[in-house]
């Protein structure tokens, strides 16, 4: 009954708490609109727009690294034969990026690959309460790999450019979790887990996986 | 104009269909990023955010929930994310609250209460807080809510009691005003 009470009279006292004025709808359609054109107007950069922080030197550097990571991968996969151990796990993550072209695929695939390896690390050592501190410095490296892809024709397959933003969205939030505040890193630590499942993140990197090796091998062989 | 046809006329790029779509579901985004923000700028921000992903990734909505249900998940993930960005932000906001209250005259019952339960709902965790805010303040379903952050509906019935009991020990000087 008490519980009842207090449930009404929170009801009624939290009707105020931060009580919205009306809403500025063409104020804020004007900003989408002039935002939405801003963005399309650099369509290369696009992905660092919003992080206003970078300064542009920062842009050309990984402009350069894009070039290296592309260089690379046609290096490393045109002139050879099939890849052997780990890149093969790692190639059948290729299938989302079908329609990109070959050298990025295969920089795509063999990326996907590493990232499904290091959040299923995270995931059971968060779950486990173990300490991550290690965890900041490959999450920062695999988000800059994840971003140039994001910037390369390997996302302008819808499905692999989906993925990546998920990708990158966990990603940046685990490279951020140790210069946050000790306080609120258990918080920090649910949201990330909880956006890995919500978005079946791992999920959607094996199946893409499973499917890239009935296609390569025919057999189902991972 | 029907939902589907609205969305197949903003993925083809008519601009009309996008402000059609945007009139349609500004209000509540708006009324929940302000719950959330307690900020009229960064409400506007996550506001904006929130339209130009949907435009984005429209191509992405399959339909399987409502429109509206997909463009709130966006929502409220913009707020949750923004929110940790700008924690010292509100922290700043809390202390200039304390300040005031510090500084005021004679108590009265009533804004003290006040006072009291907005900086608790403040302090609770934004997962919880989101939840609350959903449920207690803006009148949201715990299926609405269960859809819109991704989670069981269990797991969205659990968050609102633990963050009903914080606020219940937070307002503990209070019990009389709901015990009687």
């Amino acid at each position: 009954m008490t519980e009842e009470r207090f449930q009404e009279f929170l009801r009624a006292e939290a009707r105020d708490y931060n009580e919205p004025p009306a809403t500025p709808t063409d104020e804020m359609w004007r900003g989408i609109e002039a935002e939405r054109a801003a963005r399309e107007g650099r369509r290369w950069p696009q992905r660092w727009h919003h992080r206003a922080v970078r300064s542009p030197w920062v842009r050309w550097s990984v402009g350069i690294a894009a070039a290296l990571v592309v260089g690379i991968g046609i290096g490393r996969f045109s002139g050879q034969g099939m890849p052997s151990g780990t890149q093969m796990a790692a190639d059948s993550a290729e299938q989302a990026a079908e329609s990109a072209p070959s050298p990025y695929r295969w920089v795509a695939a063999e990326h996907l690959g590493q990232v499904e390896i290091f959040l299923t690390g995270f995931q059971v050592d968060a779950r486990a309460g173990i300490p991550l501190q290690s965890t900041t410095a490959p999450a920062q490296q695999l988000l800059s790999t994840t971003r140039l892809l994001l910037d390369s024709p390997a996302s302008e397959d819808v499905q692999m450019r989906a993925l990546l933003e998920d990708v990158e969205l966990v990603l940046a939030q685990i490279a951020q979790l140790e210069g946050d505040e000790g306080e609120g890193e258990e918080e920090e630590l649910d949201l990330i887990d909880d956006n890995i499942d919500q978005r079946s993140v791992l999920l959607r990197l094996q199946t893409a996986m499973t499917a890239e090796a009935g296609v390569a091998g025919g057999q189902g062989a991972l | 104009m029907e939902e589907q046809q609205l969305v197949a006329r903003v993925r083809a790029g008519d601009a009309r269909a996008e402000r059609a779509l945007y009139d349609e579901h500004v209000d509540r985004v708006y009324r929940l990023a302000y719950r959330m923000a307690g900020d009229d700028d960064l409400a506007r921000e996550f506001a904006q955010e929130t339209f130009i992903r949907v435009f984005d990734r429209i191509g992405q909505f399959r339909g399987e929930a409502a429109l509206g249900t997909w463009i709130r998940s966006i929502a409220t993930s913009v707020v949750l994310n923004g929110l940790r960005k700008v924690k010292r932000f509100r922290q700043r906001e809390v202390g200039l609250e304390i300040a005031r209250s510090a500084g005021g005259g004679q108590r009265q019952a009533e804004p003290d209460l006040k006072e009291k339960l907005g900086r608790a709902i403040d302090a609770l965790p934004n997962k919880y807080r989101m939840v609350f805010v959903m449920h207690d303040v803006e009148g949201y379903t715990h299926q609405e809510i269960s859809q819109q952050l991704g989670m069981q509906l269990g797991t969205s019935k659990a968050q609102l009691s633990r963050a009903r009991a914080r606020l219940r020990e937070s307002l503990a000087e209070f019990a009389g005003e709901w015990a009687s």
